[in-house]
């Protein structure tokens, strides 16, 4: 059976255009003043690093609450469910391949995937995505993540990104961009 | 049937077992098809590490499964992780966790300080623990004779968590470098599990040992030590309301 491994966030859905676009509000259950709130979105917004030493903190707390509502709220790309109504038509096993922490996340990524009429058969969390796909056997991966574009022809897997601005000055390293899931529809087919 | 497994049978008496997370280095769509028969499934699956290690949550699991996934636990093929009933449980534990970015599975003064104290305060209550080596720091497990509300367990748990990083605070140490996480927790069931006692961490290779004093015990002698807790450390009803009442008390007192 033919097999492909599809990433979530800013490859099926606009996530960080539902990141930075959405008017987040301030909660009781965040546990922070208005000032850290506002500090702590406007990090987030930039994607910058989280600089303590320390692997759980109130900043990394609220990044997560942020981040589940993204999930929740982010669109589909049109295309993107077009794909993959085509993939399971035409018989590909497929796996959703994300850095979300499904521990806290799956049902509502399912029921995302569901309402938006995307059809898988597998929700899996892998942190090196190409090592994944080359240890499960899955020769074809679709994700925006630059270390999935640099790495993937190393381990032997077809890397299809969506093209963005953060892609401009990187080595596609044998990775593919696109700017609809129909040119990923016929190389695949190919 | 293994007495190994009877006795993490019996000890884990009151968790749901249903459902599991088992880790295991074994993956593959053979693998998986192998696995989700007879009706179990698959809710997710985890390959978190730079390594092969792969973690998968299972639902609808027969009782007979549950038993070889059991043994597979005892004889180190793979861990077995339960999760928690949504309303009343018959075990409680804390999880702490050394909480460094890099090197989180070495012993920090925090952590053992942390432990100790713990101990100290479940044993004066009335509610002496079964602490097992985690592989980041230690489970701190406490087993009752009957199931009790979860928001019971979830206060007591705070009042004592709270009355140990105070202690790590006197001693002028950061109660940051430690995370406990409480099991259960309202606001995590059915979302976290935890590994059980008898087999190996994944990753270090290191067997969960039982902390007995200032001693970790060696694989034979946590056995044991496990298999004398079970015997005669379960908490009655009376003994963990009165627990209860007396840190609530002191609590309310701002002690």
């Amino acid at each position: 059976m033919k097999t492909i491994a599809v990433d979530l966030d800013d490859t099926l859905n606009n996530f960080t255009e539902t990141l930075r676009g959405t008017d987040f509000s301030n909660e009781a259950s965040y546990g922070i003043p208005d000032e850290t709130f506002h500090a702590y979105m406007a990090k987030l917004r930039a994607g910058l690093a989280d600089d303590s030493d320390l692997l759980s903190t109130e900043y990394t707390y609220f990044r997560y609450k942020i981040h589940l509502q993204c999930y929740e709220r982010a669109d589909a790309r049109a295309d993107g469910i077009e794909f993959m109504q085509w993939l399971r038509k035409n018989h590909w096993r497929i796996v959703i391949c994300t850095h979300r922490d499904l521990r806290r996340c799956s049902d509502s990524t399912k029921q995302w995937l569901r309402n938006n009429g995307m059809p898988f058969d597998h929700l899996f969390m892998a942190l090196h995505k190409p090592n994944f796909c080359k240890t499960w056997g899955i020769g074809h991966l679709v994700d925006d993540h630059l270390f999935s574009i640099a790495q993937g022809r190393r381990h032997g897997v077809q890397v299809f990104y969506p093209a963005m601005e953060k892609h401009t000055s990187i080595e596609p390293n044998g990775a593919r961009a696109f700017k609809t899931f129909e040119e990923v529809r016929q190389w695949i087919q190919g | 049937m293994d007495s190994r497994v009877s006795l993490i049978g019996e000890f884990y008496r009151g968790l749901p077992k249903e459902r599991a997370k088992v880790e295991t280095y074994e993956s593959g769509f053979e693998y998986l098809e192998r696995l989700l028969t007879d009706g179990m499934e698959l809710e997710y699956a985890e390959m978190p590490h730079m390594g092969l290690l792969h973690k998968y949550k299972l639902s609808n699991i027969p009782r007979y499964r549950m038993v070889e996934l059991l043994l597979s636990h005892v004889e180190k093929r793979a861990n077995l992780c339960l999760y928690f009933h949504d309303e009343a449980n018959s075990l409680f534990c804390f999880n702490l966790d050394n909480n460094s970015k890099t090197n989180n599975t070495a012993l920090i003064p925090e952590m053992q300080l942390a432990a100790g104290l713990l101990r100290e305060q479940l044993t004066a209550i009335g509610c002496e623990p079964l602490l097992v080596a985690s592989g980041r720091g230690y489970h701190v497990w406490c087993r009752l004779a009957s199931p009790v509300a979860n928001k019971q367990l979830y206060d007591l748990m705070l009042y004592c968590m709270a009355r140990v990083m105070a202690g790590l605070h006197e001693r002028g140490l950061d109660y940051n470098k430690v995370k406990a996480n409480f099991y259960p927790d309202p606001r995590t069931q059915n979302v976290v599990s935890l590994r059980l006692f008898g087999t190996e961490h994944a990753r270090n290779k290191v067997f969960s040992r039982i902390l007995s004093g200032d001693a970790i015990l060696d694989e034979a002698a946590s056995w044991a030590a496990f298999e004398e807790h079970v015997r005669t450390k379960t908490i009655a009803d009376e003994a963990f309301q009165k627990a209860l009442s007396t840190m609530a008390a002191a609590f309310r007192q701002g002690a």
